[in-house]
């Protein structure tokens, strides 16, 4: 008698629980309750933020310590190609200084608004994603800088990523290679496609790209649309073509990109004052 | 639940929180870090029953929500479950459990939490992780909770004053009522 009791009372409390997190979900996607959840969130990250700062110099190089004894033969190798690609870098650097004049004085012709009128916010990552699900990062800027929801991220390579929400004195950013992430992008041959998120470490995946337009080659420099309505302005790197399979009979073509941007270990980040048009 | 177990559950949320935050996100490896907040609701159900356990479950999961991407209360569905798995499948050996058995709970626990939670954000319609990806969060956090669950289970045993004579659990009139 007992013992059925106390189950029925198990059982109530669960079910109780679980509609009570039911109705969490349901109020933070669709209810009135979604931005104060939001706004809680922000606060709560503000308020962490500076520990976080402090104690990040502190466990980052633990971290990476961990990281480079389990992956030590991929650092060795990637140490080796770097120092390849340094060489290259700085070759490639002397050939294109005359072009960046002209660059330079063909935008100053053309007046793209983007390029003329985009400021650049530096922000410290101070974080890695909370979740194991979802492919963010935190850094120390937000709202007082300047810094607001839907503002591009990049690094000195390329993007790296939008923000997602942003409070007082941090801000979230949603990594490129997030499922969830869709990226209008061109391709050097005038394409365009979507990039999808397909994960850590995985290469972006492209859509929409019929087997009757031209082929991508390998290792070509995909960029920013741009197009109106685009989350992104124009010219943006986003990576380079790894992969293009096309099977017998279908109609699109499967093409892999690689991200410019080293997002594993990101320590700075620029946030582009640009918002999308509404 | 006492008033004085809801002050301790207090005071290890958020020595939790902060461990969680500042600290173990910047212990990248495999691209994921360990869940704390997980394992506490793993440990509250093996140290309290499913009744407590869930109710723990829910309030570490509401928490852990407001640092999380992912849709607010998502975590809180997944750790009211967990707790009370938890607390259903170890019914007699819970508070007294040796510290193998405790940190066995906590490794298989986390499996089941990590695949709870991939199921959920499919069923929420969330974007979920590859296979390659979920195989590495579940190796990572299952692991650093094993290693965690000793401290894990001793801190909630001080919530609910469990008493380390032999005995049943004292929060838990009536074997795991609140």
């Amino acid at each position: 008698m007992a013992a059925s009791r106390r189950q029925s009372s198990q059982r109530l409390t669960l079910l109780i629980l679980v509609l009570a997190s039911i109705t969490a979900i349901t109020l933070d996607y669709r209810g009135p309750a979604s931005s104060a959840i939001g706004s809680i969130r922000n606060g709560a990250r503000d308020a962490v933020a500076p520990l976080q700062r402090g104690l990040s110099a502190l466990f980052r190089p633990l971290g990476d310590f961990f990281a480079g004894a389990v992956n030590y033969g991929n650092v060795v190798a990637d140490n080796q190609q770097l120092r390849n690609e340094l060489g290259q870098a700085r070759r490639q650097a002397l050939e294109n200084a005359t072009a960046e004049q002209q660059l330079s004085e063909l935008l100053a012709v053309e007046h793209l608004p983007f390029l003329q009128n985009s400021k650049a916010v530096v922000a410290n990552v101070i974080s890695n994603s909370s979740s194991n699900f979802a492919l963010t990062m935190v850094i120390d800027r937000g709202t007082a800088e300047g810094v607001g929801t839907g503002m591009p991220v990049v690094s000195g390579a390329g993007l790296v990523g939008t923000i997602v929400s942003a409070g007082s004195s941090t801000a979230v950013v949603r990594l490129i290679t997030d499922p969830s992430s869709q990226i209008g992008v061109r391709l050097p041959n005038g394409t365009i496609a979507v990039a999808d998120g397909q994960g850590r470490g995985s290469p972006l995946s492209l859509a929409d790209i019929t087997a009757s337009a031209p082929r991508p080659k390998k290792g070509q420099l995909v960029v920013t649309s741009g197009l109106q309505g685009a989350a992104f302005p124009a010219g943006i790197p986003v990576g380079t073509v790894s992969a293009v399979r096309t099977s017998g009979g279908a109609l699109t073509r499967e093409v892999s990109m690689t991200p410019v941007a080293n997002l594993s270990n990101i320590e700075y980040v620029d946030v582009i004052q640009w918002l999308p048009a509404a | 639940m006492t008033l004085r177990v809801w002050r301790r559950l207090f005071v290890v949320g958020f020595v939790a929180v902060l461990f969680q935050v500042c600290a173990l996100q910047q212990l990248v490896f495999l691209g994921a870090h360990p869940d704390t907040f997980l394992l506490l609701a793993i440990c509250a159900g093996l140290v309290a029953g499913p009744q407590a356990g869930a109710v723990v479950g829910f309030v570490v999961g509401l928490v852990a929500d407001v640092f999380m991407p992912t849709p607010y209360g998502l975590s809180a569905l997944c750790y009211v479950l967990v707790a009370f798995g938890v607390g259903i499948g170890t019914p007699l050996q819970g508070d007294r459990a040796p510290h193998l058995f405790q940190v066995a709970t906590a490794f298989v626990g986390s499996i089941g939490g990590t695949l709870l939670y991939e199921v959920l954000m499919i069923l929420l319609g969330q974007p979920h992780l590859p296979r390659g990806e979920l195989t590495d969060v579940i190796v990572v956090v299952s692991v650093a909770n094993a290693a965690l669950a000793v401290p894990a289970v001793w801190a909630l045993r001080w919530v609910f004053a469990v008493p380390s004579r032999p005995g049943g659990r004292q929060v838990t009139p009536a074997g795991g009522g609140l």
